[in-house]
């Protein structure tokens, strides 16, 4: 009887050490939707469904534990080896299920996370849409893939200043510049209040189309005309490059060539919200100095 | 048959219904100036064998409209010699009577003519014989069963043809408007048209000049409506479930308790 | 409903009270801009201001005019040649014969030099208007020619059902275009200028004189197929050319302006309820009234949200949806006859 009293005194301690050792591994994050997302550890096989989060995870140098991405991931290099489990907003169930991942980071609007989660997997959706969301989001995977805590702060760091220097590169003409950022045929602006637009003005240069409109309006193409920009940047993968609208082809940036139609490359980092912030930033300010300087006048 | 002039003529007619074979190897001749009633029990071909003669179906053998040879007419020229009425046709209910009835003169009216003033006398004649003028701007829709017949009649008869087949004419119509119907008839008879009509009240039926009796696609009897040889066909046709007698000066026909 | 007016009158002052209001709306057209409705006596005197006037909202204006005469002339032909009042431009597939072409195009646009080529030239609207076409001969044949109208009807919606199908999969293998496509599917004149104009009157023009020319046949039909038929109307060709019109009026207003809802079925019901008539006289009054319908609706979708642009379908369907709803309401409480 001793003995058996021994052992249950022995199995107490047991537990207390477990529950005081516990807690300080286990993770409670809030995603995007407000829901709590509490592992035992740092996930080890992570499937991601949007191209912002992998490369987010990627540049906070955990690319190692990426096991499986949607079929529009494409950078860094190396996520192009691994499988693909369809596209972001519907993606292959099954598939995910097979890859046995510990986490699935996909966006919000997501249709998928309800049903991954009631086949028992853990599910983080993120969808950053301001700079001040993607901060956010970069703090809470840091915190989710169990970094130091300083990680991703010093990874934000690192492209504020990029950014910076970017806005410091802009030339005192481009500076003055009023863009039009196309993304799509119909037509749809990124306007002010968009990721790219708040990107635009960073750098310091004027959006013609005002954040009231919403992030990607559809606009009639009459606005521009009248907005009369000084450069135009079509980001809408579209590959007739700018559709020229009817009257489009009297507007002056138009006529004086000041369109910068990017490639499918450039617009998937314009349109990204994500850790190649910078090098977004670095294409409209390119183009913006070049276009601005072929116009020699400050106004 | 005997020398008259005959109106239609069929030789060796025959059709089919979804494969099915209805009429087999008819041959007729309906008399000018007269009116003959197609009598038969369900499924005899009764109006098979009218949409055949007015050739709205394909069939084999030959029809004979006015002695001459079916093939030979034009559509127009056979529509302005031969108008149809069929049984249970579609009405627009969005047009009105007089439009309707005007759609009648269609034959008649060079391809995109508007209505002439004999296209109008036309169709007045046509709507006052039906007892339908008053009523000539009203909407089809808004009419009574009976009322949308006595209009589709009215269409029938503006067209002004020399023959007229009609199956099922007196379908919603009231007992007044049947003796109209009747006397109508034999106007039209009196003038020289000839009438082709399918009824299933024999009473009625024994009112017309000559009777074809059909029986499971084969003609079984032709002849006068007075005959004694066309009662006893019919009541055989019909499985003797009918008797013919004579009240005031008509033949009736009754149903054998 | 008794009306007084002897019915060609009554047609005629509809016809009138139309034009006026196209020509009404055209000059609100002029001046409905990026900030709602804009005086057009400011207009003159800013030539840049001028130029958007002729340049872009004329055009755009005259264009919805046009695709909705043209929608409503199908549409009026379409249901009398089916003698069905849920008859619509779209029915023997050509809604889905243009966005699969449109789809096809987007999708191949960039993807070899040789198809770069050949739709450029084309341009989207030809690839709308090929799709088009090419789905009403494959529902023609499919139905093995036009006499039977049923069977026409079924091998619309068989086609119908299948090319949307195959539109989707077109979309889901090249999700880059999904955003222009629903732009397109909901329809716009944003694309419209004088050449689209031009073009579209042209057909107009040819399809009304060929569809009046047909109107006895629509007429003869409406009595029923045996009845046209004994009245000696030339059925199965003109049944095919009135087809052919359908399809080319379809095509021409679903490559200019995309896929617009309602219009080809809801102006016919509403010359109806104002002047009954025959089918034949119909097709001029329903394209005059489709024509009103979409210049307004284009001119709503236009000012609403100012300078955002609502989708011109959506609008449609409001507009003529909500006129059929009173119309019905209106009817139910008056009782039908019996």
């Amino acid at each position: 009887m001793l003995e058996r009293s021994r052992l249950v005194v022995f199995c107490g301690w047991l537990l207390a050490f477990g529950a005081l050792v516990f807690p300080a591994h286990a993770l409670q994050v809030f995603d995007d939707r407000g829901s709590a997302l509490t592992l035992a550890q740092p996930p080890q096989r992570i499937v991601s469904l949007l191209p912002s989060l992998t490369e987010s995870v990627c540049a906070l140098d955990q690319c190692q534990r990426l096991v499986g991405v949607d079929e529009y991931s494409n950078y860094p290099a190396q996520v192009r080896q691994l499988p693909v489990v369809g596209n972001g907003l519907e993606p292959s169930i099954e598939a995910i299920v097979a890859l046995k991942p510990d986490l699935v980071l996909l966006a919000s609007s997501s249709r998928a996370s309800l049903r991954l989660q009631s086949l028992g997997i853990k599910v983080l959706a993120l969808e950053p849409k301001t700079h001040a969301d993607l901060r956010r989001v970069l703090h809470t995977l840091g915190v989710v893939l169990g970094l130091p805590d300083d990680h991703a702060a010093r990874l934000w760091q690192r492209m504020d200043s990029s950014l910076n220097a970017v806005a410091k590169s802009l030339s005192a003409p481009a500076r003055q510049a009023r863009v039009y950022v196309e993304v799509g045929r119909g037509p749809y602006a990124a306007s002010e209040s968009s990721f790219i637009g708040e990107t635009l003005t960073r750098l310091g240069a004027r959006n013609t189309v005002p954040g009231a409109l919403g992030p990607f309006p559809q606009l009639n193409p009459e606005f521009v005309v009248r907005a009369d920009p000084d450069v135009i940047i079509v980001g809408g993968r579209s590959p007739e490059g700018l559709v020229l609208y009817p009257g489009w082809a009297s507007m002056r940036a138009v006529r004086e060539q000041r369109v910068c139609v990017l490639s499918p490359e450039q617009a998937d980092v314009l349109v990204r919200p994500g850790p190649r912030l910078a090098e977004a930033a670095g294409l409209m300010a390119r183009c913006l100095n070049e276009k601005m300087q072929a116009m020699g006048i400050s106004k | 048959m005997n020398g008259t002039d005959l109106a239609l003529q069929a030789r060796h007619l025959g059709a089919s219904l979804g494969g099915v074979p209805v009429l087999h190897d008819v041959s007729l001749g309906l008399r000018a100036a007269c009116w003959t009633s197609v009598v038969g029990p369900n499924g005899a071909g009764k109006s098979t064998l009218l949409r055949a003669l007015a050739g709205l179906l394909p069939h084999s053998g030959e029809v004979d409209l006015l002695n001459r040879p079916m093939p030979v007419y034009s559509g127009r020229e056979r529509a302005q010699q031969l108008a149809w009425l069929g049984q249970g046709e579609s009405s627009p209910d969005d047009l009105r009577v007089y439009d309707l009835v005007m759609l009648g003169r269609l034959p008649h009216q060079p391809w995109l003519a508007g209505p002439t003033a004999s296209d109008h006398a036309a169709v007045a004649r046509a709507l006052g014989a039906t007892q339908a003028w008053d009523w000539r701007h009203r909407l089809v829709g808004q009419l009574s069963a009976g009322e949308r017949q006595r209009v589709l009649l009215a269409r029938a008869l503006a067209v002004e043809a020399q023959v007229l087949l009609m199956d099922e004419p007196l379908a919603n119509l009231d007992p007044p408007h049947q003796a109209d119907w009747l006397l109508l008839v034999r106007a039209l008879v009196a003038e020289g048209k000839t009438v082709v009509s399918v009824l299933h009240e024999l009473s009625l039926a024994l009112q017309a000049d000559d009777m074809l009796v059909m029986q499971q696609g084969r003609v079984v009897h032709q002849g006068a409506c007075q005959d004694a040889s066309t009662h006893s066909a019919l009541e055989q046709v019909f499985e003797c479930r009918i008797a013919i007698f004579q009240l005031a000066g008509q033949w009736l026909a009754v149903p054998r308790l | 409903m008794m009306s007084t007016g002897h019915p060609p009158r009554q047609g005629r002052v509809l016809a009138l009270v139309l034009l006026l209001a196209s020509a009404v709306l055209l000059l609100l057209g002029m001046g409905v801009g990026s900030t709602g409705l804009e005086s057009l006596a400011d207009m003159r005197h800013d030539p840049q201001a001028w130029q958007i006037v002729w340049d872009i909202r004329l055009p755009r204006s005259v264009g919805a005019w046009l695709a909705g005469a043209l929608l409503g002339l199908a549409g009026a032909v379409a249901q009398g040649l089916f003698r069905n009042p849920l008859a619509d431009p779209y029915l023997l597939g050509s809604a889905s014969g243009a966005s699969l072409g449109v789809a096809l195009a987007m999708a191949l646009l960039g993807v070899s030099p040789l198809a770069t080529e050949w739709l450029a030239r084309l341009g989207l609207a030809g690839a709308a208007f090929t799709g088009a076409v090419l789905a009403v001969l494959l529902t023609l044949l499919l139905a093995q020619g036009v006499q039977h109208t049923l069977r026409l009807l079924l091998a619309g919606v068989v086609v119908g059902v299948v090319l949307g199908a195959l539109t989707s999969l077109a979309l889901l293998l090249s999700p880059g275009i999904m955003q222009a496509m629903q732009s397109f599917m909901l329809g716009s004149t944003s694309f419209v200028a004088w050449p689209a104009c031009v073009l579209m009157a042209a057909v107009a023009l040819f399809t009304l004189v060929a569809a009046w020319a047909m109107s006895p046949v629509l007429d003869g039909l409406a009595l029923g197929e045996t009845t046209a038929q004994s009245l000696g109307l030339p059925l199965p060709a003109l049944r095919a050319a009135l087809i052919g019109v359908l399809a080319l009026a379809t095509g021409t207003a679903v490559a200019q302006t995309g896929l617009i809802a309602f219009v080809g079925l809801a102006a016919p019901h509403l010359v109806r309820s104002l002047v009954k008539t025959t089918p034949g006289r119909l097709i001029g009054l329903a394209s005059l009234t489709g024509a009103v319908l979409l210049l307004s609706a284009d001119l709503l979708a236009r000012s609403v949200l100012a300078p955002r642009e609502l989708p011109v379908g959506v609008l449609t369907a409001v507009l003529g949806g909500a006129y059929l709803l009173w119309l019905m309401h209106r009817q139910g409480v008056a009782g039908p006859r019996s």
